[in-house]
């Protein structure tokens, strides 16, 4: 064979590893990034599965807050559909968060309904709950920033775009997220 | 509890009386040693001069009486030292720790144990020789903590090109290690380890960053990425630990302290190791020991335990683990 069919193979062959390292590379970070999608969604759920808990001792003590307990059920139904994109999903997620805000602000005024045990108990789920929807969501955004750089970088950027591999969206995390012992003091 | 602030008029009412009566205490033994050591030099120079087979018997009772004082002052000195280490130990270090909290638990000669040391999983290596002391336990409103100085070896054994077996000891972890109840129920392990690579390397730094305790886990807050470097089992629950609020406390204690750290989550419980290249908690020989620094040093050390519970905010009881 000649020199020169014997130097055309090795850079093809090193061609053809590059590529398939790359390939594999991406399709690795977008499976992360679902996995995380998941881990998120499922911290989600067992919010929804709290709020009617949570909704029904409300309402058994704080007669006057209808409109509020009414606006996150309302939400919560709307979550659950399924038949959400992922950006409303989110925009969603968001509208719950603040709505049982608002309603463990609106609590304050009932100290019976503070003192009850069914009441506690559901307050320490619900703060395990979005501590842990806050971690996968940090999580969520640092495989998607890990992933949205693995396809922007060349040469990748070449591959990703035949491929279709495109850019996913960041959560903005909520200010009160960032700050741990906020939730504390909301729910004290 | 007697703080940073307030030490120095404690000091000097309660602790400085003490330290008086040991430092006499302290001259005695160092006049001991010295005693001791001018025996061992008039021995040595008769040895030297050459002129021992031609002396009379006079200098070989004198000689007899050299060795024995030697032997005598060498044992008075040591069991005199032991009694000064124990008071010292007993009357001030005790002491400083009643002054942070009564209730607190001080025993000069217990350690963390082995399996302590094994559950914490810091250091992997297996060690030799496991000494340590000045155990200290209790608890502050609802966590308990334990935490002892610690020295872990292991003995590394080599032979030369003429087949000679050399030995030495190379120390794992020198230090102290504290352990304490964590306030979040976790099932997976998370550490944090001193960053070496990103200091050095910048980001590329991240690219060496290896264990084989987990997988890296890249957190938010730059000023912790610089200092540490995070692994897990699982990296969502290392988040859900290390929230924002929480690095910016390891942060705090990191510059707080000044020392290399290493810290598990494992279990219920938070580990923390701080590397100090010296024996903490002992009184000094060679010079007086009625110094307010050496104090106010133990006092930060001690301090310590309650430093990292409240910046960590372990008594923070809000989500589902009591």
């Amino acid at each position: 064979m000649e020199t020169g069919t014997i130097v055309l193979l090795v850079v093809g062959g090193l061609v053809l590893l590059m590529v398939v390292g790359l390939y594999n590379n991406l399709i690795r970070k977008r499976n992360e990034v679902d996995f995380a999608f998941g881990g998120m969604d499922a911290q989600l759920k067992k919010r929804y599965d709290l709020i009617p808990n949570l909704v029904a001792t409300v309402k058994e003590y704080a007669t006057h807050e209808k409109e509020l307990l009414t606006q996150v059920t309302e939400l919560r139904a709307k979550a659950v559909s399924g038949n959400l994109s992922q950006d409303e999903q989110v925009a969603v997620d968001n509208q719950l968060s603040a709505g049982m805000r608002n309603l463990m602000v609106a609590v304050e005024a009932y100290p019976d309904l503070k003192a009850s045990e069914s009441f506690v108990n559901l307050q320490r789920n619900l703060t395990e709950v979005e501590s842990q929807i806050a971690a996968a969501r940090r999580t969520f955004n640092a495989v998607v920033t890990d992933y949205n750089n693995a396809i922007q970088v060349f040469p990748a950027n070449l591959l990703a775009g035949m491929l279709g591999f495109t850019s996913r969206q960041l959560f903005s995390i909520p200010e009160e997220e960032r700050q741990n012992v906020n939730v504390k003091q909301l729910f004290s | 509890m007697v703080d940073q602030d307030n030490l120095k008029e404690v000091y000097e009412r309660e602790l400085k009386p003490k330290l008086q009566v040991l430092d006499a205490l302290r001259k005695k033994v160092v006049r001991r040693q010295l005693l001791v050591l001018l025996c061992i030099v008039l021995l040595a120079g008769w040895f030297l001069s050459g002129t021992i087979e031609t002396q009379p018997v006079f200098f070989w009772i004198l000689f007899a009486v050299l060795v024995g004082g030697s032997i005598y002052f060498g044992v008075k000195a040591g069991s005199m030292w032991r009694d000064y280490r124990g008071k010292y130990k007993e009357e001030v270090v005790r002491e400083i720790v009643r002054l942070i909290d009564p209730e607190w638990t001080y025993a000069p000669d217990q350690m963390i144990s082995p399996h302590e040391y094994q559950q914490s999983d810091l250091f992997r290596r297996s060690y030799d020789r496991y000494r340590g002391d000045d155990l200290i336990s209790g608890t502050l409103d609802k966590t308990d903590f334990r935490c002892s100085e610690l020295h872990t070896e292991y003995r590394d054994v080599s032979y030369d090109k003429d087949g000679k077996r050399k030995e030495r000891w190379v120390t794992i972890f020198r230090g102290l290690l504290f352990h304490a109840d964590f306030n979040k129920h976790i099932k997976g392990q998370t550490y944090i380890e001193p960053d070496t690579a990103e200091r050095l390397f910048g980001k590329w730094g991240q690219k060496f960053q290896m264990s084989s305790k987990g997988k890296l886990v890249k957190l938010e807050d730059r000023d912790f990425e610089k200092l540490f470097a995070v692994y897990a089992t699982d990296q969502t629950e290392a988040r859900y630990i290390l929230t924002p609020a929480i690095m910016e406390a390891l942060v705090n204690i990191r510059k707080q302290f000044g020392r290399k750290m290493h810290l598990s989550f494992i279990g219920a419980r938070v580990f923390v190791a701080l590397h100090f290249s010296k024996a903490l908690f002992e009184p000094r020989m060679y010079s007086s020991c009625l110094r307010f620094e050496d104090v106010s040093f133990m006092h930060a050390l001690f301090m310590m335990n309650a430093i990292i519970i409240k910046e960590l905010n372990l008594n923070t009881r809000i989500w589902t683990k009591e």
